[in-house]
């Protein structure tokens, strides 16, 4: 079949009721310079189709030019706005061609941060969630709680974006000192402000009129479209790579105690006192996706307090990084770890030289947009950002 | 006004007429240009306090109130640009239909007892049919800017003010109703006394008709939870998306003086208009007694109080206004129609079953205590629920005509149709004021 | 200063006004463009608002601004907004018909002029003028009659006066108020039918199918 018949193309044979209409890659809402092609019929939309790759910076090819040590910092720039999962992420895939271990105290590190991190991007996810909707002012809440966040990664490694923190072997410094009660303040400030967001965006019926029973995903197709994280678990899919995924990434939160925020006969965990379900929510819609979001925030909170704890129990040091000319195994190795996005998968094929012959970052945010033009179909045109925002996408990430 | 200056003046009376519309004119605009100032600055700063922020500090000092006039300084000296695919004529007029639909609503607008530029015993429909207006700038900005986006933000407006025009009047015929008339003046007059003779307190629908009105009228001027025309996540600017400089300003004026005018509104038609909580002035005596003519110092301070109380609440209204932006988020538009059709019209329906029965029955209301003038709100039943015969022959006494001897002479005119006999002999005169009588 | 008192200002604004209403009537006339069309008969409807105003019949001017300009007129640009494509968008009506509609509209215009000046009593010149208003005119009059109360045909005593009793053989405007009130309701109704959302039927090429969940 031409691509001329291809129904999936949105943008040939339009009739002449129907409107295509251009949302970015310059437009305030979509998250990223992302380029949506929507054929509507008036308010309906018809059929939707993602244009990708204005952000793409050849950060694969890149790769196969650079020591693995150096490439950290492309990491950084894919998610920019979870770079610690980003480092974590290649690093630990470096240290699994290796074979390498970090003691028990770097490991305790890169969790405290990593969960630090995946608090500062949910935080982001909410407040631009809310401004796509039309409410201003979570926005500006959570960049409050959000700049208490990179002040402490200021403090630990100068970067208040693109850190480059995590390494391949350790970490680049250890924590300053008294920074572990900053952090520890933090989160006792961080907790009754939670409530707010839940007043103002979770339980607000404006909200959920928005939000409850728009963009259903039934977990199948999310499955089939290989849709990871959040987007998954809204979805009532029960996974979890901190929980299920490899024993070289498991064993990162051996010892941890945390729930899986996911919709399991019927409702979610209890440890909290969480807002209800309304009943007007769908498991699948946008509602679910940011609710589970909103909890994960509390259940990385828990992690952190307990990472605290451990890393000051911990003895030894938190690791040393590889020399720029260590010679890598030939080999390949591929590992995903549990981004604040989704599955991020980083895959290392080496030939024997200091230099990687092939780099690769599964991206879990590519997964997640292409079920935009499922989602979309048969939506108003106001729902396209409710939807989109729910996916929570990063562009850096999809184009890398 | 006029009065004043061709006694006071010695002016010829058209001459006179004339400045006296300019001279209403000329305060309206400085009131329209006046509040769009500080409300600009006022949005700012409340958004500002209610982010966890603290808005303009810089521009004029620590608060920052020099930062209207240089937006206004920026944006009059943006470039005019206009879009290759629009259509020159319409895009151009756009705006100043719009502004000027908002600013001609203002001229029925009472702000003190007898300070009302064009004092009309229709006001009321007056400003509901010329706020309606309004409506049409948008239509012809979202046209001719000639983009599929501004075409659908105008779309979506317009069926979002037409159709909140109905809850809307149905709110407003309620105090009407109460009242027996349109004139605002005289609905504000009868108000006055302590604020237990608001109309808001005069039964429990109307209570809840306010809160009915306060969303429509939320709905009608583009604000959020309404504001998808505007709707900046989705549409850039809606129909204003093509629009910069002075045009996109008159836009953004005609916003917030449609802001004020609805509060304005709502403050004359519930909240007692220019009489306070506390009738401060008809204890010290000053207050103009109903039909004086002739200018006293007391009478005008007591009316210069009023307008400034009348502001006052207006500019509570607009910030509770700001207050609701910042904080909800933003409806779509099915469920702004669905909000309309199934929610607002049917209650307001039923609240004005529920106050016309309150009327009728004689219920208890507030207004009964404490009313200071015998046609308040308490007392106003008696001239049209209980003895409408007298009531209307007390209209029929005032027509033109209706009262006359029959006719005297062949010579007399009847206007042809009606029977009735025509004006009295002599009546023909010269010049305006006379004819007039004393009416403004 | 003298211009001021000779100048007949009652005159003047009927003609002002006058000449803004016939004056964009025109320009709906010669302008090709229908957008425009619409726009300009919006400022011809305001400026018979206009008019109205300055024969004192507030209500009824409020009444033409509110349902002709605010109502109808709307509904025509949006109408017209709507549809204006490029084949619709400029209308140039052949010779053929403006012969046509020139000799209809003309045979109207002169029927309206001579049966205008052939009224008798409209014709005296102690009659052209304004009509003093003694004082603002209320709507009172004419909401009392569509509720079925005639106020100017209240009995009168042997003297001639108005009496307050209400006449018991005139019911007023109340029986076309209430039909038009009804036809109003069905027309209502029949456009919410008219509008209701219709399921269209798809061919399976095009078929909107999503994965069973």
């Amino acid at each position: 079949m031409s691509i001329i018949n291809d129904p999936r193309v949105v943008e040939f044979n339009i009739r002449t009721d129907e409107m295509l209409i251009n949302m970015g890659p310059q437009h305030p809402s979509t998250h990223g310079v992302l380029r949506l092609v929507l054929r509507t019929d008036g308010e309906v939309v018809l059929g939707a189709a993602p244009h990708i790759g204005y952000l793409h910076r050849c950060a694969e090819k890149i790769g196969e030019n650079l020591a693995p040590r150096q490439w950290v910092p492309y990491t950084d720039r894919m998610d920019y706005l979870a770079s610690m999962n980003m480092n974590l992420g290649w690093a630990l895939v470096v240290e699994k061609l290796l074979q390498l271990e970090v003691p028990e105290k770097g490991r305790h590190l890169r969790v405290l941060v990593a969960e630090l991190n995946r608090i500062a991007s949910h935080l982001v996810a909410m407040g631009t969630y809310g401004l796509d909707l039309g409410s201003f002012t979570p926005f500006l809440y959570a960049f409050r709680e959000r700049e208490k966040i990179l002040d402490l990664f200021e403090q630990v490694c100068g970067a208040r974006l693109t850190y480059s923190y995590i390494v391949p072997g350790g970490v680049t410094g250890d924590l300053p000192q008294g920074w572990l009660q900053n952090c520890a303040q933090f989160l006792q400030e961080l907790e009754p402000v939670v409530d707010d967001y839940h007043a103002l965006l979770t339980s607000n019926a404006i909200f959920i009129k928005r939000t409850a029973g728009v963009g259903v995903l039934p977990g199948e197709m999310a499955v089939n479209y290989g849709c990871t994280g959040p987007v998954l678990r809204g979805s009532g899919i029960d996974q979890d790579l901190r929980r299920d995924g490899e024993p070289w990434y498991t064993s990162l939160y051996d010892g941890y105690q945390f729930a899986v925020i996911v919709q399991k006969e019927g409702h979610y965990p209890q440890d909290h006192d969480y807002p209800a379900v309304p009943a007007e929510a769908v498991l699948g819609d946008c509602w679910h996706r940011f609710y589970v979001r909103m909890l994960e925030v509390v259940q990385s909170m828990d992690i952190v307090r307990q990472a605290l704890d451990k890393y000051a129990a911990a003895a030894g040091d938190c690791g040393t990084p590889i020399k720029l000319n260590h010679k890598l195994p030939p080999g390949e190795a591929y590992l995903e770890t549990e981004a604040p996005k989704g599955q991020m998968g980083f895959y290392l094929v080496t030939d024997g030289s200091a230099i990687p012959w092939r780099v690769r970052a599964r991206s879990s945010c590519f997964a997640n947009v292409s079920v935009t033009s499922e989602l979309c179909r048969g939506c108003l045109l106001a729902d396209v950002p409710a939807i989109v925002g729910s996916l929570d996408i990063v562009l850096g990430e999809i184009d890398r | 006004m006029a009065e004043f200056l061709v006694h006071t003046l010695s002016l010829p009376a058209p001459l006179a007429y004339l400045l006296a519309a300019l001279i209403h004119c000329g305060f309206i605009l400085g009131l329209v240009a006046a509040g769009a100032v500080v409300f600009i600055w006022a949005e700012r700063k409340v958004s500002g306090r209610i982010q966890d922020r603290l808005g303009p500090t810089r521009t004029g000092g620590k608060f920052g109130w020099l930062q209207s006039p240089a937006d206004g300084i920026k944006v009059l000296a943006k470039e005019d640009l206009i879009p290759r695919a629009a259509d020159r004529l319409l895009f151009r007029a756009a705006p100043y239909v719009s502004f000027s639909s908002s600013f001609t609503a203002y001229l029925a607008l009472p702000f003190a007892d007898g300070w009302v530029a064009f004092d009309t015993n229709v006001a009321v429909f007056f400003i509901l049919a010329v706020l309606g207006l309004e409506v049409f700038g948008v239509i012809l900005a979202g046209y001719a800017s000639g983009s599929k986006w501004s075409l659908f933000g105008a779309m979506r407006e317009a069926a979002q003010v037409v159709s909140y025009e109905v809850p809307l009047g149905i709110c407003v015929v309620i105090p009407v109703l109460l009242t027996g008339t349109m004139n605002l003046t005289t609905i504000a007059n009868m108000q006055a006394g302590w604020c237990s003779n608001w109309l808001i307190f005069h039964d429990p629908f109307t209570f809840a008709v306010f809160w009915i009105y306060a969303t429509c009228a939320l709905a009608s001027v583009n604000r959020a939870p309404f504001d998808l025309a505007e709707a900046e996540s989705e549409l850039v600017a809606g129909f204003m998306t093509e629009y910069s400089g002075m045009r996109w300003s008159l836009f953004f004026m005609a916003e917030y003086s449609s802001m004020l005018l609805v509060s304005c509104l709502a403050v004359i038609l519930f909240f007692g208009g220019w009489h306070g909580p506390i009738p401060v002035f008809d204890w010290l005596g000053w207050a103009y007694p109903g039909g004086a003519s002739s200018w006293q110092l007391t009478g005008f301070l007591a009316n210069l109080a009023g307008c400034v109380n009348f502001i006052t609440k207006a500019v509570i209204g607009v910030t509770v206004m700001l207050w609701i932006r910042w904080t909800l988020p933003r409806l779509r538009i099915d469920q702004v129609m669905t909000m309309c059709l199934k929610y607002c019209v049917p209650l307001a329906a039923i609240c004005f079953i529920g106050a016309l029965w309150w009327q009728v029955a004689g219920w208890w209301s507030p207004n009964h205590w404490l009313p200071l003038r015998p046609d308040g709100p308490g007392g106003m039943r008696e001239t049209w629920v209980v003895a409408p015969e007298a009531a209307c022959g007390e209209v029929a006494r005032r027509l033109p005509w209706a009262d006359s001897a029959p006719p005297h002479g062949a010579a007399r005119r009847t206007l042809p149709g009606c029977g009735l006999a025509g004006p009295p002999a002599g009546w023909r005169t010269g010049s305006p004021a006379a004819a007039r009588g004393g009416v403004q | 200063m003298t211009i001021w008192a000779a100048t007949d200002w009652y005159a003047f604004f009927f003609l002002l006004f006058a000449l803004l209403a016939c004056g964009f009537a025109a320009a709906v006339l010669f302008t090709s463009n229908i957008v425009r069309m619409a726009f300009y008969l919006t400022l011809s409807l305001g400026a018979t608002a206009g008019l109205f105003f300055l024969a004192g019949a507030e209500f009824v001017g409020v009444m033409q601004l509110m349902i002709y300009v605010g109502g109808t007129l709307v509904l025509l640009v949006f109408g017209v907004m709507l549809t204006a494509r490029a084949p619709f968008l400029s209308l140039r009506p052949r010779s053929g018909e403006w012969i046509v509609s020139l000799i209809a509209g003309g045979t109207l215009l002169f029927l309206l002029i001579a049966s205008a000046f052939g009224v008798r009593n409209w014709r005296t010149a102690s009659d052209s003028g304004p009509l003093p208003l003694a004082e603002a005119q209320t709507a009172t009059a004419v909401g009392a009659g569509l509720t079925g109360v005639r106020v100017d045909r209240l009995n009168r005593d042997a003297a001639g006066h108005a009496l307050s009793q209400l006449p018991h053989t005139d019911s007023g405007y109340l029986l076309p108020f209430v039909i038009v009130s009804v036809h109003l309701l069905v027309v209502l109704v029949g456009a919410a039918y008219l509008a209701r959302a219709k399921v269209r039927r798809r061919s399976a090429t095009e078929s909107t199918a999503s994965v069973e969940g």
